[in-house]
């Protein structure tokens, strides 16, 4: 067997040996390349800030991912709420995956600065937890207060002065969906083509298939896609987070992978070619 | 009597919630009380199937273990797990409307579940490396193609392509929006046309899938 049929046939366990060195070393000595933002990141931070926001708007923010997709989802939840909070926007904090407490004690502490000068029940109240998928999405729409009657802390929502006047679809200003699921396409569906909402996603890596679409067909004002996506609004909303951190592992693991499929290919093309083996 | 209730019953409720919900949505600028009515019926009944999944899985695992199946010893760990997690929950909930506000299942969600939560999926990264290795070779043009396209949009994602060679995004671009984003719209719209055609189905009583199992 030659060396460059030899390439083809590494065992696994040396590819996650060497993946495990490699993540080590940007997090023991960051390299730090430089991030240029995408246009679908730009749209949405543009979205959520100056003009395009009043102070006293509210807003929904739906946490639609777990604690496993929190280091793809949650730095671009945390520079929205930033964003949104800076614009002195009022935000809705729910939830339809089940890690949802988990997800809004993480933001409290990763947002902690901005909630500080925030009052709960007057710039911001967490619903919880919802389940229903699209039929909830859309009565949603219809009433706030028949999906969620109280707050995810038993208080009644017509005794949360935030919520005061606040019921249905037109009197949410903007809705920003994150999600690991399809809760994005339910707002799109239910809300921003039946009401004109306007809506974005903040959505995994692999959801960018479904949500780029969506974004360039006007559905979403814009897109965050996976950990870059919250690397580049970190950039934009001016404070360096997780994401910025996990980019040096992500060039790095992406720089190996293009490495071994070059590395397997070319014992592909010496058998096909030189060797006459396959 | 009893297929009476278990088909035409289910054709009828079905097709007349389909064709009052269409109604509202097509002809009405705002919801109506009846549509909402309608619609918390389905978050309660989809509420209630969460309850149900959780008394299938505890019914599954208790049969493993009575029977003593095939690793019937994870079916242990379930059901010790949920049992804990049920009670401390509930324990929580029942002293100040907050499930978390018990010690001990607040300690368990922290410093054992998200943990365990947080692992598993960056785990699956050396997974894709191993299978990208495995999978991605250029045995015919159209797994060339393939594979070039996805060194590429990789190279686009990651700011080290950006920094090797600026050409890297630009292409990568081209490869997501031109070739794949295309691609997902026409997905997109034949599987909304599918869905269309499929709701029609059921509505007319030739799709017989969606309830029981049955076929048509």
């Amino acid at each position: 067997m030659s060396v460059f049929t030899k390439l083809t046939n590494i065992d696994r366990r040396v590819f996650y040996w060497i993946l495990f060195i490699a993540l080590m070393v940007p997090f023991l000595s960051p390299i730090g390349f430089p991030i240029t933002i995408a246009e679908n990141t730009q749209d949405l931070y543009d979205g959520i800030t100056g003009d395009e926001v009043e102070a006293g708007e509210v807003w929904i923010v739906n946490f639609g991912y777990g604690v496993s997709a929190w280091s793809e989802c949650h730095p671009s939840t945390t520079a929205c709420t930033k964003a949104l909070f800076r614009e002195d926007a009022k935000i809705i904090i729910m939830g339809t995956h089940y890690d949802v407490e988990l997800t809004y004690n993480k933001l409290l502490d990763t947002v902690s600065e901005d909630f500080a000068g925030k009052v709960y029940g007057e710039d911001y109240v967490f619903l919880g937890y919802i389940t229903g998928g699209e039929s909830a999405a859309a009565q949603l729409a219809s009433s706030i207060r028949s999906v969620y009657p109280e707050d995810h802390f038993g208080t009644s929502l017509d005794d949360i002065p935030m919520m005061d006047g606040i019921d249905s679809v037109h009197e949410i200003d903007g809705v920003l969906s994150s999600d690991t699921g399809d809760w994005g396409g339910h707002f799109m569906t239910q809300w921003q083509s039946a009401y004109g909402t306007k809506l974005a996603e903040i959505g995994i890596a692999m959801n960018a298939s479904t949500d780029l679409p969506r974004w360039i067909a006007g559905n979403f004002f814009g897109v965050s896609v996976g950990s870059r996506g919250g690397a580049e609004l970190e950039i934009l909303v001016g404070e360096l987070g997780e994401a910025t951190t996990a980019m040096d592992s992500i060039s790095v693991s992406h720089l190996l992978m293009v490495f071994a499929i070059l590395l397997a290919n070319i014992g592909v093309l010496y058998d096909k070619y030189a060797g006459g083996n396959n | 009597m009893s297929n009476v209730f278990k088909r035409e019953v289910v054709y009828g409720i079905t097709g007349l919630i389909t064709v009052m919900m269409l109604f509202e949505y097509f002809f009405f600028a705002d919801s109506q009380p009846w549509a909402e009515t309608i619609r918390t019926w389905a978050v309660i009944v989809y509420n209630i199937s969460l309850g149900l999944g959780a008394v299938r899985l505890l019914m599954q695992h208790g049969t493993a273990l009575q029977r003593k199946r095939e690793n019937w010893q994870f079916s242990v760990v379930l059901l010790t797990i949920f049992t804990v997690m049920l009670l401390t929950g509930f324990a929580g909930y029942i002293a100040t409307g907050v499930q978390t506000s018990n010690g001990l299942y607040n300690w368990l969600f922290i410093n054992i579940y998200t943990p365990l939560g947080a692992t598993l999926y960056p785990i699956t990264g050396f997974y894709i490396f191993s299978a990208a290795y495995r999978a991605f070779r250029a045995r015919n043009i159209d797994a060339a193609l393939m594979l070039i396209a996805g060194c590429f949009v990789m190279l686009k994602n990651a700011p080290v392509g950006e920094a090797i060679w600026s050409g890297f995004p630009t292409i990568g671009g081209w490869f997501q929006f031109t070739g794949q984003i295309p691609g997902m719209r026409a997905f997109a719209i034949v599987g909304a046309l599918g869905l269309i055609a499929y709701g029609f189905r059921a509505l007319l009583g030739k799709e017989r899938g969606f309830y029981a199992g049955g076929s048509e």
